[in-house]
């Protein structure tokens, strides 16, 4: 089986390095990482990952911008997206069910954990078709 | 799992400064709310903080303090700003935070089966249009733990690559009809960042042109038909070329357990760790391991770390060795004594989490900065003699376990000392960099350049015999002579070189004996006048007043640009303009010449070139003489004819000097 590639879109270089530590060495995912949305978008569309990691809020263009303008593009609109957000209130999820993603993950995560949360809920979405 | 752990837990390391800083800010807001004058600025900084601690020092293993970030960055971002009232709590949050982050983590590997851990083999991509050679080798790979991909177009093997860069790939150049297309294969791979390590099969040494192969970045060549393992073998050494090098560290101490948790401390780390646990066997082990760094024990029962450290310092070959102590003791005068003993560093027991590594870690990284400052040539930036031994007797030996040729290159320049006393030694430097840079430019990246002494480089070539080896250093002569190096008095002078290539297995076996042998071969070259590169097989039968090459031709100024480029790559020549005085010396009872190689002219005075081929032909002088024709406005008529009469090849008037070197080497070798 190959290394499946995630693509992780994060402002935060700790936040960054330790998901990129998680999924690679816990989950054998190919990780490459971006630090914002603009570039998150312009890697999306070069590399094709598999599924994208993205945080919601960061400077300049945020997670839910960078989830719409992903979905608008056709050539990454087809690549199911999952949100990490340490929003503390609960009902944030609600604005999140609006766009098209196929999970959110709550910061902080557990490094040994996230990569099955990841796989978990790509899988979810590959069965359910909303991928393809 | 613990590798996923130990790489968290030293990021954490790396980044408690920046967290520490961003609790700093949460602090100085929360004082501020205290004595009552926090600004909007302050406030939205610590919000801003407080909700990066919150998602992230859960994930270093502080669960707790997360929860108290985000305690905070509710508080601090509760509708018209926080209330003053619950300034008090706040503190105590932070003070709380404070603490969590002095804690130790807790990265604990989640529960099994909740993500199952798949050993990450290394992928390789075969690719040859030949389905059995794939097959085979993928057998070999799946025993070898390799994860083995296969390919039997180039354009299956472009889909692969896209879907997964492979750690290594091995590239069967010859696939039908798609040679140019397996080239720009392997250009793909060889071009990336990291270069992918490509193992190129060759059917036989002829149908490979290692040229076009090694300017794509090739450089390992392995014949199709040695056995599925041996290529396997050598896939597996040209990933561990390519990956980070696994220090290898020798441990010693007297208590096992100790040992034990250096091991799984220093092994997910990335580091080979030797155990010792009687120091008895100190010297043999350490001259068996060859250890990179050395950890100590202090309080041995037996024989004292300080007394094993002094040894060591005390020993030439070790001298330069790290040190890293052990010791349950840190006080003043146990430090000292440590240092004097010659110790570089030292870690107190017990030891806690990341710090041996990365101590271990630091000591190797300012190590080897200084062997790359020792291994390199000051002056030139290439590799310094010193530094480039081990690395030519490794190509040397990969060469021989391959059954691979490896050349080596003497290179020395012509009447330096009289350019130097000309034009002073500040411009010689700048010259023997200008020939350090030439080098290594030509050259492949893998193959050793050096800066032998003085004057003399030496470059060492796996996979290149010593004719493709006069070839680049021919190339590298012609630019170099076209250099001008001057002085600020405004002097100015070019240079030239001579060399001497030898080549394993064929001139000799051994380093040394290449060495001796090129250096024979530049001897030669100097002797013939310098400014040429010589074969050590012409050198060893050499027939000092032979020609091996004739060239008939009227024309000075072509004949004077081919003789130039032959000379320089090390071949004798004899010229003649006319056609009768040609044939006068070649032919005859008893000729005066007798070359490998004549380039005729057709054009000539005194008897065309068609004619002399017929009266050499005649005369049995074709028996021993290769001819090349070299014709100006030949029609296809006097092509065949010179053909059918014997000439073995015909290059049209006006060539390029290097396209018919390449016919004249293929004349040569046939």
């Amino acid at each position: 089986m190959p290394h499946r590639h995630i693509l992780l879109i994060d402002d935060e270089d700790d936040i960054r390095e330790v998901a990129s530590i998680s999924l690679e060495a816990v989950g054998e995912w190919r990780v490459s990482a971006a630090s914002g949305g603009r570039d998150g978008i312009a890697q999306a569309i070069a590399g094709q990952p598999e599924v994208i990691l993205c945080d919601v809020m960061m400077p300049g263009i945020d997670g839910p911008a960078t989830v719409g303008l992903l979905k608008d593009d056709p050539r990454t609109a087809g690549i199911p997206v999952i949100l990490l957000t340490a929003r503390v209130q609960s009902t944030d999820h609600l604005g999140f069910d609006l766009l098209d993603v196929i999970g959110v993950i709550p910061k902080p995560f557990d490094p040994m954990a996230l990569s099955g949360q990841v796989e978990a809920l790509f899988e979810a979405a590959q069965e359910s078709g909303t991928t393809s | 799992m613990s590798d996923a752990s130990t790489a968290i837990e030293a990021v954490l390391e790396k980044r408690r400064g920046q967290l520490a800083s961003r609790v700093a800010t949460v602090e100085e807001a929360v004082t501020a709310l205290v004595s009552g004058d926090l600004d909007e600025e302050l406030r939205a900084d610590a919000e801003r903080d407080a909700h990066k601690l919150a998602g992230s020092l859960g994930m270093f293993g502080l669960p707790r303090g997360s929860e108290l970030a985000a305690e905070l960055e509710r508080a601090l971002g509760l509708m018209g700003g926080p209330n003053a009232l619950e300034a008090p709590r706040m503190a105590e949050l932070v003070l709380d935070l404070q603490g969590q982050l002095r804690q130790k983590p807790v990265v604990e590997p989640a529960p099994a089966g909740c993500n199952p851990e798949v050993p990450s083999a290394p992928a390789v991509l075969f690719a040859s249009p030949d389905p059995d050679l794939t097959d085979r080798l993928t057998v070999a790979a799946l025993g070898s733990d390799l994860r083995p991909r296969t390919a039997v177009t180039c354009t299956g093997a472009r889909r692969m690559i896209e879907s997964e860069l492979p750690d290594a790939a091995v590239l069967d150049i010859n696939f039908a009809e798609a040679e140019s297309e397996s080239l720009d294969l392997l250009a793909d791979l060889t071009g990336r960042e990291p270069p992918v390590p490509v193992l190129v099969l060759t059917a036989s040494e002829a149908l490979v042109d290692r040229v076009e192969v090694a300017r794509r970045g090739g450089s390992s060549f392995v014949q199709r038909t040695r056995p599925a393992a041996e290529v396997i073998d050598a896939v597996r050494e040209q990933i561990e070329r390519a990956g980070p090098s696994q220090a290898k560290i020798l441990a010693v101490d007297d208590d096992p357990v100790i040992l034990e948790a250096v091991g799984a401390l220093l092994g997910p780390a990335g580091f080979e760790v030797i155990s010792l646990e009687d120091p008895h066997r100190f010297w043999e082990q350490l001259t068996m391991a060859a250890p990179e760094l050395l950890l100590l024990d202090l309080d041995m029962p037996q024989v004292s770390g300080l007394d094993l450290c002094r040894s060591v310092r005390a020993d030439p070959q070790f001298a330069q060795l790290p040190i890293v102590f052990l010791s349950a003791y840190s006080d003043a005068s146990n430090v000292e004594a440590m240092f004097e003993a010659g110790a570089d560093d030292y870690v107190s027991k017990p030891i806690i989490g990341p710090e041996l590594s990365m101590r271990v870690g630091n000591r190797l990284d300012r190590v080897r900065a200084y062997r790359d400052l020792a291994e390199k040539d000051h002056l030139t930036g290439i590799g310094s003699r010193r530094g480039s031994s081990a690395k030519l007797e490794d190509l040397l030996a990969r060469a021989d376990r391959l059954a691979q040729p490896f050349s080596l290159s003497r290179i020395d320049l012509d009447r330096f000392a009289r350019f130097n006393q000309n034009l002073g030694e500040a411009t010689g430097d700048s010259a023997l960099r200008g020939l350090g840079d030439l080098l290594a430019q030509t050259f492949r990246g893998e193959d050793v350049v050096c800066r032998w002494g003085d004057d003399e480089f030496v470059v060492g070539a796996y996979g290149m015999t010593a004719d493709d080896g006069v070839q680049r250093v021919a190339e590298v002569l012609e630019r170099f002579r076209h250099e001008r190096y001057g002085n600020r008095a405004g002097g100015a002078e070019s240079l030239s070189f001579s060399a001497g290539v030898a080549e394993y297995p064929r001139d000799a076996h051994a380093l040394q004996q290449l060495h001796l042998a090129a250096g024979v071969a530049l001897d030669e070259a100097k002797t013939r006048g310098g400014d040429r590169v010589l074969p050590a097989s012409a050198a060893a039968g050499a027939a000092p007043s032979q020609a091996d090459i004739v060239v008939v031709d009227d024309d000075d100024l072509l004949a004077g640009v081919l003789i130039d480029s032959l000379h320089t790559r090390g071949y004798q020549t004899l010229r003649f303009r006319d056609g009768r005085e040609a044939v006068d010396a070649l032919s005859g009872v008893a000729p005066r010449v007798s070359p490998a190689l004549i380039l005729l002219d057709v054009d000539l005075p005194g008897l065309d070139g068609l004619s002399v081929l017929r009266q050499l032909a005649q005369d049995g002088v074709l028996d021993r003489t290769r001819v090349i024709m070299l014709t100006a406005h030949a029609g296809e008529a006097e092509i065949v004819e010179s053909l059918e009469l014997g000439a073995i090849d015909h290059v049209s008037k006006p060539f390029s000097v290097p396209v018919l070197i390449q016919r004249v080497r293929r004349a040569l070798k046939r």
